[in-house]
């Protein structure tokens, strides 16, 4: 149907024009009226939550996006009984929505509708050449789509959203805006929420696009709307619930919710209706944030839980705290798609694998596959589906971390950090082993050295201490092709968890030409603090080597914890040597400073000592 | 400047003459009396730069048997580099076993070329004792420093460095090469020989090049190895089997040494 054809739409269709161009009154004038907001609500009819999918099957389908060898297709799949329904060509240009009898998705220049049971083409509804589809919606009979006639992408041109009856595709009405700079429409209940100009929500009543009202999202964008059986959302850094108290966008009302998360999470609680591109299926499919709310009252995550979908990782965090809860890994390939149904996590892999995860502990609880396929996306219509198949026993929280920190895939350097961060909160001398055996693997970003040594650090587990003294005991070889592991973190970690056993490995450091400056200093006070007078030779070694080089001129900070060393472990002898470093002149000055004020300091306990010796000597 | 010798070595001449024979009395180093090693010591470790590096150096020269004294003191004190840089050496001049502890913790210094010094200080030592830090020095960082431990643990004939000299040459080390063609055993040459096409042709050739050249190699193996270095490009292959020729005695007709001729002029005609 072109847009001339469009024209002559059947009667019933009510144009409504927000605005006329070049009027002096302002379009959004009542926006964030909470009244309006009110009356919108109540004017609708609404929608119930009725805990089932929404298509007339009644039956949770996943609708994917299948690609590979047999060429772009569009398979719907039936989770309850693992099967595939059917499977039509299907060259998808944006991603599947769910009515009830029949889907609609873009291809290049048409809005596509099939058989939700058959997938037989049931109409097409064309996008003109100066047209451009801005995105849709389905809810129950009706189809809504914004449109873009003229100008770019969200600049100059007038967009409309259009009404289409689900059963045909005819038009019903078609509800102009006065710039083009609108969003992906979203409806619920009769109600068809558009994103405009990035901080309004317009609220038509789906039943003859009347502009009922105007959300005012007053201190973050409104990039998205999105329609769930527990309300309407909408927001970008976080989400408000659709009602009169956040008509005007407070952040502060009791409408907004945001998920305390950590700092890998990709904040995107929803695709920016805004940009057509991610109304295609796309890696923002595969890296965002999943989330249900409480059916009614103050914005709240359902089960205080808001979940990370992380490529081939998935988490459920405590959204008030940020605790995370539980964690799952899936092997191998990324999941491309996923969808919170109820209290079910259910998902899809690129390469077939149909999966479903407990929302509560992280337990996978489906397992399906469709051998040989390529999946691009998905979309599910999957309410309330709750398999209760697959493992027996939900594995605990650290051996899935451990899995994700030891996971070959090397792109995931960050969700292997929070895994190591998460890790060493967890109980358990296994931990501890495992931390060290982060800092003992070659060729880890720095970063993960340092989060895994300051872990280690933290926890001073003593029992690990042999372990430590097992990596340290690694050098570096060139014939061997071996590095030395993170010595500066595991002398830390040695000193803090007082490793007797580790002191022999530390002086081996201590004495290699290799080992870093910062890693010496580690290591001299890491022998201070276990009190490892046997490293008093080496100590001595390395003190008077360096005393004199120029190397230590600019920098002596080594050297000052390595005569701190001896002054702390050793007795005259040691004082003796490093009374006379400190008058030699070759000693370089900063060394020489420090030795003199640091034996002036000690140099009144240290006689205590001898009288308390001479006397218990008389 | 600091002369040590000519006293030191006259008094031990003197004694010598009057009391032992000449054979045994040229195995009896000088000693340095104590008055002298006193004077030296200072000067070692005074303010006087020039005046220590020269007395470090004529310590080294003197030969005497307690010459080592003032200079592992040095050692064990610190100073300068430079100082220290000479009596590292002057050690391996001296040769003297006790100053293996102090030139092992001098073979783990951050300087490269004193690391280098010392190793080749512990390779002077005819002591078992210098056997462990050398190997482990060819696994040092830097080239000269794996370079002068290879060398001298072939100096050594040290077979059992071999295998850490193949995985240096695996690595294109070109300084672990001619060790490991002097040290390698039968059963390594044909490892070294599949090394062809995965390290550099110069590196495989150097090594199997000394191999040629040892008198303790069958001459049916030799023609073997001339012929893997037959296959092999760069300048380091012909001039591998120029120097074997160069080597072997001129009535010498053995098999080895005409294949290489063969080999020689091949690449010459190729040319």
């Amino acid at each position: 149907m072109s847009t001339v054809s469009m024209s002559m739409m059947k009667l019933g269709a009510v144009v409504s024009l927000a605005l006329a161009a070049g009027c002096a009154t302002s379009a959004y004038q009542r926006a964030g009226s909470s009244d309006d907001v009110a009356s919108a609500l109540g004017k609708t009819p609404g929608a119930t939550a009725t805990g089932r999918p929404e298509n007339v099957t009644g039956r949770p389908l996943a609708f994917l996006a299948l690609g590979g060898a047999k060429g772009p297709r569009l398979a719907a799949y039936d989770l309850s009984e693992s099967r595939v329904l059917w499977t039509q060509p299907a060259d998808i240009k944006s991603r599947v929505a769910v009515g009830t009898d029949i889907i609609v998705y873009g291809v290049a220049d048409a809005l596509v509708a099939r058989d939700v049971s058959t997938g037989a083409e049931r109409w097409r509804h064309p996008i003109g050449k100066d047209e451009r589809l801005l995105g849709y919606d389905v809810d129950g009979k009706n189809v809504y789509l914004s449109v873009q006639e003229g100008g770019q992408h969200l600049h100059g041109g007038k967009a409309s959203v259009r009404a289409l009856e689900a059963k045909d595709g005819d038009a019903r009405w078609r509800h102009e805006f006065a710039s083009g700079n609108v969003g992906a429409p979203v409806s619920r209940g009769g109600l068809v929420a558009v994103p405009v100009a990035s901080q309004y929500v317009t609220l038509l009543d789906g039943s003859d696009g009347a502009q009922l009202a105007q959300v005012l999202s007053n201190e973050e964008a409104a990039t998205f709307v999105r329609a769930l059986p527990e309300g309407l959302f909408f927001g970008s850094a976080g989400v408000f619930r659709l009602e009169p108290g956040t008509a005007a966008g407070s952040r502060k009302s009791s409408g907004y919710v945001k998920a305390k998360l950590p700092a890998f999470v990709r904040p995107v609680y929803w695709f920016d209706l805004y940009r057509p591109e991610q109304g295609d299926y796309s890696a923002l499919d595969r890296n965002r944030i999943l989330w249900r709310m409480t059916p009614a009252g103050d914005a709240r995550f359902r089960d205080d839980l808001a979940f990370v979908h992380n490529y081939r990782f998935f988490f459920g965090f405590d959204a008030r705290t940020g605790e995370l809860k539980w964690a799952y890994n899936h092997p191998e390939s990324e999941a491309v798609a996923s969808a919170v149904v109820g209290d079910t996590i259910a998902f899809v892999s690129a390469d077939g694998d149909v999966g479903a995860l407990d929302a509560r502990t992280g337990a996978r609880t489906f397992s399906a596959r469709l051998p040989g396929e390529v999946v691009r996306g998905a979309t599910f219509d999957a309410e309330g589906w709750g398999p209760r198949g697959g493992a027996a026993s939900t594995p605990p929280l650290g051996d899935t971390l451990t899995t994700i920190v030891w996971d070959p895939d090397r792109r995931f350097w960050d969700v292997k950090m929070f895994a190591i961060e998460e890790l060493a909160r967890q109980p358990g001398h296994g931990v501890t082993e495992q931390l060290i055996k982060v800092t003992e693997q070659q060729g880890l970003p720095p970063a993960v050295y340092q989060k895994a040594g300051e872990a280690l650090i933290a926890r001073k587990d003593g029992s690990a201490a042999d372990l430590l003294a097992r990596v340290l005991a690694t050098h570096a070889d060139y014939a061997d092709g071996k590095s030395a592991p993170a010595v500066e973190i595991l002398a830390r970690a040695a000193g803090a968890m007082k490793a007797t056993t580790a002191a022999p490995a530390l002086v081996e450091h201590l004495k290699r030409p290799e080992t870093p400056p910062a890693a010496l200093t580690q290591i001299a006070r890491a022998l201070a603090a276990i009190g490892a007078t046997d490293a008093l030779p080496a100590l001595h070694d390395f003190v008077t080597m360096y005393r004199a080089d120029p190397l230590y001129d600019g920098d002596p900070t080594p050297l000052v914890a390595a005569s701190e060393a001896m002054l702390a472990l050793g007795g005259p002898a040691e004082r003796q040597l490093l009374l006379y470093l400190a008058e030699e002149s070759h000693t370089v000055e900063p060394l020489r400073v420090h030795l003199r004020r640091a034996l002036a300091q000690t140099a009144g306990a240290e006689a205590r000592l001898r009288a308390a010796a001479a006397t218990a000597d008389e | 400047m600091v002369v040590l010798i000519s006293s030191g070595a006259a008094q031990a001449g003197k004694s010598a003459k009057t009391k032992k024979p000449a054979a045994e009395a040229k195995k009896e180093p000088p000693k340095l009396p104590a008055e002298k090693l006193a004077k030296v010591r200072d000067i070692l470790l005074g303010d006087d730069e020039p005046g220590a590096i020269d007395a470090a150096k004529a310590l080294g020269q003197s030969g005497a048997s307690n010459a080592m004294d003032p200079l592992v003191d040095l050692l064990s004190v610190g100073g300068p580099p430079s100082r220290l840089e000479v009596a590292v050496e002057a050690l391996g001049t001296l040769g003297d076993p006790r100053a293996i502890d102090a030139l092992e913790v001098y073979a783990g210094n951050r300087s490269p070329d004193l690391r280098r010094r010392a190793i080749k200080s512990l390779a002077a030592i005819k002591d078992d004792r210098v056997v462990p830090p050398l190997i482990a020095a060819l696994g040092d960082q830097a080239p000269d420093v794996r370079a002068a431990a290879a060398d001298a643990l072939a100096a050594r004939k040290e077979t059992k460095a071999a295998p850490r000299l193949l995985a240096l040459v695996k690595r294109n080390d070109a300084g672990a090469a001619p060790a490991l063609g002097l040290l390698a055993t039968p059963e390594l040459v044909p490892q070294l020989a599949e090394l062809q096409g995965s390290v550099d042709d110069n590196v495989v050739a150097s090594a199997l090049g000394e191999y040629l050249k040892r008198d303790d190699v069958a001459d049916p193996l030799r023609v073997d190895v001339v012929r893997t270095i037959g296959h092999l490009s760069g300048a380091a292959a012909t001039t591998a089997l120029v120097e074997y020729i160069a080597t072997v005695p001129a009535k010498d007709d053995r098999a080895s040494k005409k294949e290489a001729q063969k080999l020689i002029d091949e690449k010459g005609t190729v040319k």
